[in-house]
């Protein structure tokens, strides 16, 4: 049994053939060769697969293929544009907000989803919205300096 | 992960489509509605369907409107719509609180309220909430739409009295009455929420002008193999004059209603502890959401 999916992903429209049993991040990373998003647990629990969907952080782990029908999803291959990288990849890198990177395609992209809603966040709201990705490296207090650094000082 | 085992699936457009599939598939297909239990459980092999009906397509089971100066929540709303929509902040505080304290961020953006009733997970952070709001769930079946108490659904551990062919379609939350307030708290292991409840416990209040307890509710999660009202707490409550002693008698009274199991995140005696405290907690929440003062 197969599906058809019509779905944007990183401003691309794309027509997908795929098996239902799928989740949409085995649909990005098997077929779609997008492998910046990465499994984690596979349960929920870590975040590490968080990708946009409408905008929004989800755990692509969790999403069947057919639930990514008609949805517009950001990984973070769309990010950079002409290989720049974004203000907030910029304040990950200068403040050194990884060790093995392995959650950071989720941190950055949850990270720039709250900043596109509101451009001077407070901080405990950060720490809330980042709360559900796990960096097991503890990288946490350069994370938040990473935003802090985007938010600008004085705020 | 390994690949998800092989099943029909299917989108049906409308909610007789989706009943007619449900009664005539195998008896262990599953509806879809958020997906964050159910595909949880495939990936763990807890449940293996035949057959998986996505509730996505039909219309109407989206969203938050004013009814009679009650709530209706559509089945497929999703938590964080849930947790952040003014009318339910500001007439059902606990069901708001339980919203903004289940799972993560990224998870409430998929979970719907409508499947966390349908789960009827013991921890269900929505079930107490749900109960102490007097919520009623509208079900369609085969017969057609009928109306139950949330608090009746809940038979057993992740299960309820739906016929499998029923599908929720609807909570709705009464109007608040004057001198009622409610709230939700929980303990989890990572702070603000995140993870599942290692218990959890809901209290609504209808207190009068001179103070007096006119109904109360109080529902327990994670204290017995479902959510379910302390019906020995509520009634040292109800009708009794508003005192901080009164309170903690009521909180005492709850852990005597708890029954938890221990398991791996807590014992059973810390987790009748727990009722203690949070039912206090919750209670205190309520009267704060009513805006009355404790008496000493």
């Amino acid at each position: 049994m197969m599906i058809d999916l019509d779905v944007t992903i990183n401003g691309v429209h794309r027509h997908i053939t795929t098996d239902p049993r799928l989740t949409l991040l085995e649909v990005l990373r098997e077929q779609v060769l997008l492998t910046g998003t990465k499994e984690g647990c596979g349960v929920g629990e870590c975040g590490t697969c968080v990708v946009l969907a409408d905008g929004k952080p989800v755990t692509s782990c969790l999403i069947l293929a057919g639930d990514a029908d008609g949805v517009t999803i950001e990984t973070v291959e769309g990010l950079a544009t002409d290989g720049v990288l974004t203000e907030m990849q910029q304040a990950f890198v200068k403040t050194g907000a990884f060790q093995c990177g392995f959650c950071t395609p989720a941190m950055v992209l949850t990270a720039t989803a709250i900043f596109r809603e509101n451009d001077n966040p407070d901080i405990e709201d950060v720490k809330k919205a980042l709360g559900g990705i796990l960096c097991r490296c503890g990288a946490y207090p350069k994370i938040l300096e990473a935003v802090i650094e985007v938010k600008g000082e004085g705020t | 992960m390994k690949r998800l085992r092989e099943f029909e699936y299917y989108e049906p457009t409308s909610l007789e489509e989706a009943s007619r599939m449900l009664a005539e598939a195998e008896p262990d297909a599953r509806v879809l509605a958020g997906g964050t239990d159910l595909v949880v459980d495939m990936k763990t092999g807890r449940m293996r369907p035949s057959t998986v009906v996505n509730l996505k397509r039909i219309p109407d089971l989206t969203g938050i409107e004013d009814a009679d100066g009650g709530t209706r929540i559509g089945a497929l709303t999703k938590v964080d719509v849930v947790e952040v929509s003014p009318l339910v902040v500001e007439r059902h505080p606990a069901l708001a609180q339980a919203a903004s304290i289940l799972a993560s961020p990224p998870v409430r953006a998929l979970a719907t309220i409508g499947g966390n009733v349908g789960r009827a997970s013991p921890a269900s952070d929505l079930g107490p909430a749900l109960i102490v709001s007097d919520a009623v769930a509208t079900i369609h079946g085969v017969d057609g739409p009928r109306d139950e108490l949330v608090e009746d659904l809940y038979t057993g551990p992740g299960a309820t009295s739906l016929a499998r062919s029923d599908i929720i379609t609807a909570l709705t939350l009464p109007a608040r009455r004057p001198g009622f307030g409610s709230a939700h708290v929980k303990l989890g292991k990572r702070g603000s929420g995140t993870d599942i409840a290692l218990a959890g416990a809901s209290a609504s209040l209808v207190i009068g002008d001179g103070g007096e307890i006119i109904d109360c509710r109080i529902a327990l999660a994670s204290l017995g193999p479902i959510p379910f009202r302390a019906v020995g707490s509520e009634s040292v409550l109800r009708s009794e004059i508003l005192t901080e002693a009164l309170l903690e008698a009521a909180a005492e009274a709850a852990a005597g209603d708890a029954k938890p199991i221990g398991d791996m995140r807590a014992s059973s005696a810390y987790r009748t502890r727990l009722a203690r405290v949070l039912t206090l907690r919750a209670l205190h929440g309520a009267v704060e959401s009513a805006g009355a003062g404790v008496a000493a």
